[in-house]
């Protein structure tokens, strides 16, 4: 131990002798956080690519997608750029309350995460009316499970997403007699579900979003009532409202500006629309090329979008 | 009449007193939050945030100091104890890339001795990575010094599959972490197990901690560490370090306590100083159980290496996760069999290592003596030509004899991914059935009768028990254990865990009897038997997740059927090893005295097995809970959800740890009640 | 006392005086207030447990001593606080002279490296370790470079006939080939002192007999001074120059095997000489005549360390008194026919009138 502790004191020693001339952007790397999905690990190596062309260094870390917020305020990861309103919102606002973390801004990508239901549940008018969220009234049955007691399920993401909005929001529709909610463990759960249903042509209601690779196959988000500001029972609503179009934002540690203003400012610049979200994921999830090679061709074959944001 | 079968059935007849009382409570007291009989009040409701607040405080403003950060070029506050875990942090992480580099190249050890900007204005001072057949070569070659022809093939063959694969450079990742979290593991285990044996007052207070570590979900403390100490590697290794360090303690501790008197008096009477008896009579005498201790931390931290990539460990686990988030399962096999190799093959090379037999009068030559490293250099340099030959080869593509890049190699996807269709295509409509029947008539109304239970019925119950088996002393163990999740507010999720968990522990113990007592019988099924179980202790779970949430849905039944796949293992393991422990004098007799196999089954290997068996149950029950809580990945509303939902949570780390004492209590108190019980058979066989 | 004939020298190798080992919390105090007079059960009473109760005797250089008792008679603990393996509570032991019980580690370890070898009844090699490795130990333990060691201890694996198994693993032994490892282990260092604790016990009767005749043959070599623990009191009277025999941590007689046969000093002691066959056991020299001026003998000579029995048929057959010679062939007695058919027929009284 102490020599270890000893030698890593050397090291921090030797590590901080070389960076006092500050021109421009530290030769520290970028410290980028790859999650557990395809657009987000591309999306990484995009971005990595963006900042190597301005003669940075980058490094990857695999991070849990919900911790990575608490490393970020630490400083051990330095960006993040891809945080879904409703599912890391919670997170990311949890870290910035404590501090050092800063918003980066918002990506121009119109994303919604909501309840849907696979394009061939429309197509083979499983449920008539459908997505219009009042004909799930006439039609739980084509949506139950054996666990569902005859109700109909809606398969939600893991509770750490957004905590009882589903649950309140069948009540506030009126639809709770008909349906129950069940909470998935995570993305991979409800995929596997999905794929399965599809191999059955069973009907099946999931939460999901969009840009997202369930995009190429078809998926078809449930009209509910609009949202409003303040329809939510967390805000005070009777709940009875769907998901707004959420945002996507970048965040970053809040040194980042300081130490790298050249990488900084691409990276506040950086907007992605849908498509450029959908393509990237298209290219591992429809392709099935590795996520370096699917980010390397994406940054060849767009030039055009991302050159902008370096200059 | 009556008062015979009393005094000859005690602890029988106490028991039907018991259940007699327990249901009576169940009926009598009525749900009602504000009862104390029906709910106890969380009072400890706000711990998990002291709990919270402390640790950020330990972080992040106890004892400040100024440290001068040159990038922003401004002094800042920064904690003293976070400065020294940052600190340890980077000296894990300088000898995980200081290995990693030697095998798949870098700049990070570069960068350790001079500085990032060096490497950027030097772009020839990154380190080449060796190709990968020498490695491999070098694992052959290994593999042959220590244990000839046999250990040298399995490494060969076990390196080449995982290039021809096109898993080289993750599994390299993994290996380096592996290669620094083992030795760790292994040199703490030594040290606190020695400590332990020298000292009473060390063991008496490792021996609940380690109770504690071994029992509580790793998901609870990767907050924690990465608080503490970061995320990356490094938080990985240490995690992993967490993880598999007390069995290693456990089992040295076990070893050295059964080192025999009279070795230790020769070790004395050869005049050995307490440092000669200590490393060469009692360390090496333990060996056999200090063995199985690497052995457990070998498995251990390649059991890790999935859950490691949540916190940042590179490499392999990653990869699984991002391929089974698409759902290319026949990837994340190939990907598992790599992880399970992996083990295997250190698991035999640190064996052959310690079994290494030195030939004293051999009068070798220079060339005799040094000809495996002579092996190795020439093998290194036909190599390197090799790869210098391959870059002619395919001269524009990839060069296959330097590296074969990530998923690049030959795959057996489509294979497997076709298997998986045709399962789910086949099977899934015939499942239903049994589905819906066993949620609706056996799993829904079990869960429900856990959550009818008033608590005060519960403590009856369970304290009951420990009275009966082990007296007043078991019944406040076990009350106090239970006492700490009935006052959080997670009394109702802890019921639903222990449902989960009892249910698949019977499962479990019964087809672990069966199928280790039938396997038992002959040698060969005997050792396959073992052999899969190894395979899928180390097997990644997640794997089969995902094909069991295909066929039946996210649903209970999915999270059982995952947590009985692994908590049979030790069913089975500890069943055959019982069994093939009785003596076969025992044995012979009983098939003298006329018995059929059925009768000698359960007269005589049974009950002879019984106190090994017990301990099977008792890791049966521990696998089963750390499985419970992984099934939260597939969607639970017990504890294991909650510790989940504690990654993202404002009090994280209150949260997280408060959990995992909850779950790690719930495998204490079983663990003493079968323990308490396992012992006094052993008396009472005589086994002892 | 009396002492073997052969070896008197001044000094003594060990020489123990008043030695008690106490085992529990307050044996110090308990024995202080005993005032050197411990009752064994008002001890038990309190907590405490005799090992050894006051134990004086000396042992010679060269001589062999067998302290033989059954389990629980000390024995084993005598040798423990010898070899201060355990330490003693009271009394004082000496070793050459030197105060055991004042040494510190250091110098202990030194006279264990040098002085001292140790047999025990379960082997206690190490498991790990090769025939050959562990017979190398104490020297490697000494710092001794690993090529003499090794060596050296090749020529202790030919001394007890173990040649071709240097390579084997302990647990590649019978029972009889791992004491022998372990003998040859103990005599690796060459020590002057030699404590064998039931070294023969774990064995089956036909490999003990063998190997005591091995042992025999080893201190005929080389004439170390030995204490020897046995539970078989057949053993003691084969094996010994002097026994002390053990009951309750109290050495109740301490002679020649001749002079325990001849005459037990307590009823204990008598119970075990009761059924032994004397012939079979006593030697020549200890039934004996004085040299007389006579001068007519047989031709026949024999040999003083001869068991009766083994030349009994032979002296039957003289007429003329029979030579009894030393080693160095030095006459030392005689033996009558006559008195040979007393001492194989006659009773009690008659054989020790030719004590």
């Amino acid at each position: 131990m102490k020599i270890r502790n000893t030698l890593s004191a050397a090291v921090i020693g030797l590590a901080s002798i070389g960076s006092q001339a500050m021109a421009a952007d530290s030769a520290e790397p970028i410290v980028i956080p790859t999650h557990n999905w395809s657009s987000q690990v591309v999306m990484a190596y995009v971005i990595g690519g963006i900042f190597e062309s301005l003669g940075d260094t980058v490094e990857y870390v695999p991070a849990d997608s919900q911790a990575v917020y608490e490393a970020i305020r630490i400083g051990d990861v330095t960006i993040s750029h891809e945080v879904w309103q409703s599912t890391f919102g919670a997170s990311f606002y949890n870290a910035m309350a404590k501090g050092g973390i800063i918003d980066a801004g918002t990506h121009s990508a119109a994303t919604l995460e909501e309840m849907g239901v696979p394009q061939y549940v429309i197509d083979d008018n499983l449920c008539p009316g459908l997505p219009n969220w009042e004909a799930l009234k006439n039609c739980p049955e084509v949506f139950a499970t054996a666990d569902s007691e005859g109700k109909g399920r809606w398969l939600e993401g893991p509770q750490s997403w957004h905590g009882d909005l589903m649950p309140t929001r069948l009540a506030a529709l009126g639809l709770s007699d008909q349906y129950v909610v069940k909470f998935a463990g995570g993305a991979d759960a409800i995929w596997a579900e999905l794929a399965s249903a599809k191999k059955e042509g069973r009907g099946i209601i999931t939460f999901n979003w969009t840009p997202n690779f369930t995009d190429a196959e078809g998926f078809a988000f449930i009209e509910f009532p609009p949202y409003t500001d303040g329809c939510r029972v967390a805000d005070g609503g009777d709940g009875a409202c769907g998901s707004p179009k959420g945002w996507l934002k970048k965040a970053a540690n809040y040194k980042f500006p300081k130490t790298h203003p050249a990488a900084y400012s691409a990276f506040s610049k950086i907007d992605f629309s849908s498509t450029d979200i959908g393509q990237m994921a298209a290219l591992v999830d429809i392709d099935g090329m590795s996520h370096q090679d699917a980010a390397t061709k994406w940054l060849a074959d767009h030039e055009d979008v991302w050159k902008p944001f370096v200059e | 009449m009556d008062t015979s079968f009393f005094t000859k059935h005690r602890k029988l007849s106490q028991f039907g007193i018991l259940l007699i009382a327990f249901f009576a409570l169940v009926i009598l007291v009525k749900p009602n939050e504000a009862n104390v009989l029906w709910r106890f009040p969380s009072l400890l409701a706000s711990l998990p945030g002291i709990i919270n607040d402390f640790a950020e405080n330990l972080m992040f403003n106890w004892f400040p100091i100024q440290v001068y950060d040159p990038h922003i070029e401004e002094y800042e506050e920064v904690a003293l104890l976070r400065e020294l875990t940052r600190g340890f942090s980077r000296g894990v992480l300088f000898m995980i890339e200081f290995i990693r580099e030697i095998l798949i190249g870098g700049v990070k050890t570069i960068v350790a001795f001079t500085s990032w900007e060096f490497v950027r204005e030097n772009p020839w001072a990154a380190w080449p990575a060796v190709p990968w057949t020498v490695v491999a070569g070098g694992a052959a070659i290994l593999g042959y010094a220590l244990n000839g022809r046999n250990l040298a093939l399995l490494a060969g063959a076990a390196t080449v599959y995982i290039s021809v694969f096109g898993q080289w450079h993750p599994a390299m990742e993994t290996l380096s972490f592996v290669l620094v979290a083992a030795p760790i593991s292994v040199l703490l285990g030594l040290l606190f197990g020695i400590l332990s044996y020298k000292s009473h007052a060390v063991e008496a207070i490792l021996a609940p901690l380690l109770n504690i570590a071994q029992t509580m979900p790793h998901f609870s403390y990767l907050v924690p560490v990465t608080v503490f100490f970061g995320l990356g590697d490094h938080a990985g290794a240490i995690a992993t370090i967490i993880f598999a360090t007390p069995p290693m303690i456990r089992l040295t501790l076990l070893g050295l306590k059964k080192v025999p008197v009279e070795v230790v008096e020769a070790g004395l009477m050869n005049g050995s100083n307490d440092r000669q008896i200590l490393f060469k009579v009692l360390v090496p005498t333990a060996r056999r159980d200090i063995l199985i201790g690497v052995n457990q931390v070998i498995m251990q931290c390649l059991a890790m290496a999935v859950i490691a990539s949540f916190i940042g460990a590179k490499g392999l686990g990653f990869n699984l996760l991002l391929a089974l988030n698409q759902l290319r399962i026949g990837q994340a096999l190939e990907l598992g069999i790599c992880i399970v190799l992996i083990a295997v093959v250190l698991d035999k090379l640190s064996l052959a290592f310690a079994n290494k037999q030195t030939d004293y009068f051999a009068d070798l030559s220079f060339v005799e003596r040094h000809k495996y490293m002579l092996l190795f250099a020439g093998f290194f340099v036909g190599c390197i030509a090799l790869a210098l030959l391959g870059r002619l080869i395919f001269q524009d593509g990839i060069n296959y004899l330097y590296l074969v890049p990530h998923n690049k190699g030959i795959t057996t996807e489509l294979f497997w991914q076709s298997g998986v269709d045709w399962m789910v295509d086949n099977w899934y409509a015939g499942l239903q059935g049994f589905n819906r029947g066993l949620i609706v008539n056996v799993l829904q109304p079990m869960k429900n009768a856990y959550l009818a239970m008033p608590v005060s019925a519960t403590f009856l119950l369970v304290m009951g028990i420990g009275y009966i088996i082990g007296g007043i002393r078991s019944a406040l163990i076990v009350g106090g254990l239970l006492l700490f999740i009935a006052l959080t507010e997670w009394w109702d999720r802890a019921l639903i865990t222990m449902y989960m968990a009892s249910f698949s522990v019977i499962i479990s113990v019964t087809i672990g009897l069966i199928v280790g007592s039938v396997c038992a019988q002959y040698t060969f099924a005997s050792k396959a038997a073992l052999l899969v179980c190894d395979t899928l202790q180390t097997f990644p779970s997640f794997i089969y997740l995902i094909p069991v949430i295909m066929l039946f849905g996210v649903t209970d039944t999915s999270v059982l059927i995952a947590v009985i796949i692994y908590a049979t293992i030790p069913a089975v393991r500890y069943t055959i090893e019982g069994i093939r422990n009785v003596p076969a004098s025992l044995k012979e007799a009983g098939m003298m005295s006329g018995a059929t196999a059925f009768q000698r089954w359960v007269k005589i290997d049974i009950p002879l097995a019984f106190p090994h068996i017990m301990l099977g149950v008792n890791q049966t029950v521990i696998f089963a809970l750390f499985m419970v809580i992984i099934g939260a990945m597939i969607g639970t509303d017990d504890l294991g959800q909650y510790i989940l939902k504690a990654l993202s949570d404002k009090q994280g780390i209150g949260n997280g740890l408060m959990l995992g004492l909850c779950v790690a209590f719930i495998g204490l108190a079983v663990d003493h009640l079968i323990n308490t019980w396992a012992s006094q058979r052993k008396n009472a066989l005589g086994l002892s | 006392m009396p002492t073997p004939s052969e070896t008197t020298p001044n000094e003594p190798v060990i020489k123990c005086q008043s030695v008690y080992k106490i085992f529990g919390e307050n044996a110090d105090k308990m024995l202080r207030a005993a005032n050197g007079n411990v009752d064994a059960a008002k001890f038990q009473e309190a907590g405490c447990v005799v090992g050894v109760n006051d134990a004086s005797f000396e042992v010679y250089k060269g001589e062999m001593l067998v302290v033989m008792g059954l389990s629980g008679s000390g024995k084993s603990t005598l040798l423990r606080c010898i070899s201060r393996l355990t330490e003693t509570t009271a009394g004082n032991i000496h070793i050459d002279g030197q105060d055991l019980l004042a040494m510190n580690n250091k110098q202990l370890i030194e006279l264990r490296r040098n002085k001292m070898g140790m047999v025990f009844q379960s082997f206690a090699l190490l498991p790990h370790k090769t025939v050959l490795e562990n017979i190398a130990f104490p020297l490697q333990i000494k710092g001794i470079s690993t090529r003499d060691a090794m060596k050296r201890a090749m020529e202790m694996v030919e001394l007890v006939s173990l040649d071709g198994r240097q390579n084997y693993f302990p647990r590649q032994l019978s029972g009889g080939q791992q004491q022998r490892v372990g003998i040859a282990r103990s005599l690796a260092v060459e020590p002057d002192i030699w404590f064998l604790d039931e070294p023969f016990s774990a064995l089956d009767p036909l490999i003990r007999k063998e190997m005591q005749d091995e042992f025999l043959r080893l201190q005929g070599v080389l004439n170390k001074t030995i204490l020897f623990v046995t539970h078989d009191f057949a053993e003691a009277l084969r094996l010994a120059d002097r026994i002390a025999i053990m009951k309750d941590g109290v050495i109740e007689q301490i002679d020649t095997p001749a002079n325990i046969v001849l005459n037990p000093a307590t009823e204990y002691v008598s119970k075990f000489t009761e059924e032994v066959p004397r012939e079979k056991v006593l030697k020549i020299k200890s039934v004996m005549d004085p040299i007389t001026d006579e001068t007519d003998f047989s031709d026949l000579t024999i040999s003083g360390d001869a068991i009766i029995e083994t030349v009994a048929e032979a002296v039957l057959a003289q007429t003329k008194p029979v030579r009894v010679m030393d080693k160095d062939n030095n006459i030392i007695g005689s033996v009558h026919c006559d008195k040979m058919i007393h001492i194989l027929f006659g009773k009690d009284d008659d054989a020790q009138a030719g004590a």
